[in-house]
């Protein structure tokens, strides 16, 4: 079983082409096992009955940003050691700054190809 | 669609166009006055979305376009920037090339690089040149072995734990690094790991006979304390006697509940305010070690050894190159012992909180659905309408007894129709806000155009109509909108001579009213100049020249084909479209138009729609051999005619005397053409129909047959307009019948109830 059979990822975003679009990006690598959540409070809801190993979210959303949910999934227990893959249109060092501080694995800027969104996610778990 | 690509496309432009209405939305906002830093964060996050999508999709004018006026948002936003009207006023502009160019990019059309151009200058004009500069980020990925063990073969992903089950690992929050920035307390947001609080009430209610006397109804009180919070009910039926002692008019049922709520107590009195008096009633405090509920109803759930634990980050994230490895930590077995007690508290607790979390935040889920797919829902159910009809027909017909069970399974057949029928219709129906989003388009670029400072005001802008009438309805209300400013409003010069303000408003509403829908237009202008608009009439020969016409017989000149007041042709007006088009398009949608005008106040041009245009409500009526629909919506009344009630006026016609007022007597058959005026019309039925106007008549039919829900089918493909007919339906027996237009009707009559008989006897 390769690693891209087993990993859980979910995707967050507010907008559902974006969900869409990575969703089907994940398809081509074959990682099947994707859940997704419009926003950062359903996002966390739905973790903490089923887990997975990589998150990869939005920066820019409504209510809860991307650092917000990082820093919320890094405050809790369970959630803490998740993988995590920012998302940002604009790559501010400010904001990539305090990705950094909070422990975020990864990040990648808008817009992206599949190849992109391949390479940062293989730059956290290793090759799919 | 089978590429998935494509659909994902598709659906990203539909998504901008929700994106757009929020822009507009908020840009409106910024515009009377908003500053809200959550109004400008809407605004730019409508941009950034569009322009994150575009960016997926290679869409590069659009990705450029949305750059720079997203950068020019972004300066709004970190407050180096306030804008003015001015600024607002370009942004909205920004906001309408960029629906421009979305639209393009969908439709694969080209866009004019000249409309951007300007646009731009005046965007860097305003918030300075950007400087695009690509930051060099130094950052490394924090990897994370995901450990599935070892071994060539990969085991199962380690069994992530539920968390519910666990409690919070209070060390967590230290090693977090400090926070300059707003972010939610993890525990409001993440299921609390900590022992529940338990707020609420223990309530021990049980009715006297006197509450169910008086009609209460305890579910309806139980129903009102589910909605303070989570509810849990215990019936006692312990004093229940056996059947044969069982007096029906005692109670013998009482009830013990919890109510887990943030509500304070007099919240849940509140709810037993009516029952007061008439039931013993005990309400408690829930203290924190009670859950209230009784105990066992709550099997506590076992302890599960074989949860395993949650990755954990070895080292702390704060440090994120070290942040290698994720190892797997042991189930600490002092962790079951206690949560395990609380577990279905906490879950229960957890799940209120999560859907406290969401209501505010998640939209409603919606499905997109093909349009087609519903039109051919809505074409069944018509056909399923006429078939029950049928069915009707065919059981009336077959003299069964009115408590037959066909009869009564066809009644509830018939109800489930109409349901079915209202709930498709439902999903046909959209707020009419997309229409008025593009009015105000119209209007900014109106009233850019012939110099006048206008603002639209809106209301009602989510009264939900029929798709179709809303498509059909932007190019009418388009012409309208571009009258109002460019006819309707004076200059400014002239305003501020009026003593009005500088600023001209054209206000756009829609309302139901009594099963239509209203849309006004209204303009604080000069009202409409009579004298002129008559002058203007007799000029081009559209009325003799001394014509008596009340007010609004010359407002209704208005609508003549042809017509046109702006003394001078204007960059708006002369397209050749003019209100009789307006009028005959609403016309066509089963509508109806007005004009009310005051001097120096202003004009409100009225447009009244059904609200489906797939079915109405209608009486059947016969009427010289032959049988007609007359929409239900426009009778007020039926009555019978007496000798009294009839008055003759004139050489041909009659007035029906009703309450003291008078109507003018209308023979439908007469009307149509069917028949001559009869001789005499008393003890004949009558219609009394309302119009939007105020005005009535009364139109004599032979017999009212029935009242009933038929479908539409229009005439206007085959026939064109025929005046007074509205459309024709397919009856039960399957009989096609003509649908009136009231209205139309009683416009064109000539009103002839009566033969000269006098005139004949001298020819003869």
């Amino acid at each position: 079983m390769a690693l891209r059979d087993q990993i859980r990822v979910m995707v967050v975003d507010d907008m559902s082409t974006s969900r869409g679009l990575i969703t089907n990006a994940l398809d081509s690598y074959g990682i099947r096992n994707v859940a997704s959540a419009a926003d950062g409070p359903s996002a966390l809801q739905k973790l903490a009955t089923s887990p997975v190993h990589l998150v990869i979210s939005d920066y820019n959303m409504p209510g809860m940003d991307g650092l917000q949910l990082l820093h919320a999934l890094r405050s809790n227990g369970p959630t803490r050691g998740v993988g995590f893959l920012l998302i940002t249109g604009r790559a501010d060092r400010e904001i990539i700054d305090m990705g950094k501080r909070l422990g975020m694995n990864n990040f990648l800027k808008k817009p992206f190809n599949p190849e992109g969104l391949k390479a940062a996610i293989e730059a956290i778990v290793g090759k799919l | 669609m089978s590429d998935p690509m494509a659909e994902i496309r598709a659906s990203f432009f539909i998504e901008c166009e929700e994106l757009l209405e929020s822009l507009q939305d908020g840009l409106q906002l910024m515009d009377d006055g908003d500053t809200d830093s959550e109004t400008i964060n809407i605004v730019f996050r409508a941009v950034h979305s569009i322009k994150g999508g575009a960016g997926a999709f290679g869409l590069d004018d659009l990705v450029h376009f949305a750059h720079r006026f997203e950068t020019a948002m972004d300066e709004v936003r970190a407050g180096r920037f306030s804008p003015d009207a001015e600024a607002i006023r370009l942004f909205f502009a920004c906001a309408d090339i960029l629906a421009d160019l979305v639209r393009a990019a969908r439709d694969g059309d080209q866009v004019d690089d000249g409309i951007t151009g300007p646009v731009l200058e005046n965007l860097d004009k305003l918030v300075g040149l950007e400087e695009e500069e690509e930051e060099d980020l130094d950052f490394t990925p924090a990897t994370l072995s995901l450990d599935f063990g070892d071994g060539g073969t990969l085991p199962d992903l380690p069994e992530l734990p539920d968390v519910s089950a666990l409690p919070s690992t209070d060390a967590a929050d230290d090693a977090l690094p400090a926070l300059d920035m707003p972010v939610p307390a993890p525990d409001t947001d993440i299921p609390p790991m900590a022992e529940p609080e338990c707020k609420g009430f223990s309530v021990k209610f049980k009715p006297e006979d006197a509450l169910y006397a008086s009609g209460n109804e305890p579910l309806y009180l139980f129903r009102a304390l589910r909605d303070l919070g989570d509810i849990s009910v215990i019936c006692h039926c312990e004093d229940l006697p056996q059947l044969d002692s069982l007096n029906p008019d005692t109670g013998h049922l009482s009830w013990d509940m919890t109510i887990h709520t943030e509500e304070p107590e007099q919240a849940v009195r509140e709810v037993f305010e009516f029952v007061d008096g008439l039931c013993l009633l005990e309400i408690n405090a829930l203290t924190g070690d009670q859950d209230g509920t009784s105990s066992s109803e709550h099997t506590p759930i076992s302890p599960a050894p074989e949860i395993s634990p949650p990755p954990q980050v070895e080292t702390a994230p704060s440090l994120p190159e070290n942040a290698a490895s994720t190892r797997v930590d042991a189930a600490k077995p002092s962790a079951t012992k206690d949560t395990t007690k609380k577990l279905g508290e906490a879950k229960d607790e957890q799940s209120t909180q999560a859907k406290a979390a969401a209501t505010p935040t998640q939209p409603r889920a919606t499905v997109r659905v093909d349009l087609e797919r519903i039109d051919r829902l809505v074409n069944l159910v018509g056909e399923l309408v006429i078939n029950q009809a049928m069915l009707s027909q065919s059981v009336a017909e077959a003299g069964l007894p009115p408590n037959s069970p066909v009869s009564t399974g066809l009644e509830e057949f018939l109800q489930l129709t109409r349901d079915i029928q209202e709930s498709v219709m439902m999903i046909r129906a959209q707020p009419i806000k997309s229409l008025f989003q593009r009015m105000g388009r119209i209007v900014r670029e109106a009233s850019a155009s012939v110099g006048k400072e206008v603002r639209l005001r809106t209301d009602g802008e989510n009264t939900e109509v029929d798709k179709t009438v809303i498509e059909r309805l932007a190019d009418p209300l388009t012409h309208m909108i571009r009258n109002a400013v460019d006819h309707g409003l004076e200059s400014t010069e002239k305003r501020l001579e009026a003593g009005k303000s500088r600023e001209g408003h054209v206000t756009l509403t829609a309302q139901h009213r009594s099963g239509r829908i209203v849309i006004e237009v209204t303009d604080d202008g000069g009202g409409i100049n009579r004298e002129r608009v008559k002058e203007k009439a007799i000029q081009k020969g559209l009325i003799p020249a001394d014509a008596q016409l009340s007010d609004s017989d010359i407002d209704n000149l208005l609508f003549l084909p042809g017509f046109s007041t702006a003394a001078e042709v204007s960059n708006l007006s002369g397209r050749g479209v003019g209100m009789d088009v307006v009028k005959s398009s609403i016309q066509a949608l089963g509508g109806r138009i007005n004009i009310t005008s005051q001097e120096g106040k202003g004009t409100t041009f009225s447009i009244s729609l059904p609200l489906t245009l797939a079915v109405l409500d209608g009486m059947v009526v016969r009427v010289a051999g032959e049988t007609l629909v007359v929409p239900l919506n426009a009778i007020l009344e039926t009555l019978t005619l007496t000798d009294e009630d009839l008055t003759a006026l004139g050489p041909e016609t009659h007035v029906v005397q009703i309450r003291g007022g008078f109507v003018p007597l209308l023979d439908l058959g007469a009307e149509l053409g069917y028949r001559t005026p009869q001789d005499s019309y008393v003890g004949g039925t009558v219609l009394l129909i309302g119009q939007e106007d105020g005005n009535r008549a009364a139109l004599a039919v032979d017999s009212i047959e029935d009242q009933r829900q038929v479908v539409i089918k229009g005439l206007e493909g085959s026939y064109g307009r025929v005046p007074g007919i509205a459309a024709a339906t397919i009856l039960g027996d399957g009989q096609i019948a003509l649908i009136l237009d009231p209205t139309d009707l009683v416009g064109q009559a000539t009103g002839r109830t009566r033969v000269r008989q006098p005139q004949q006897l001298l020819v003869g």
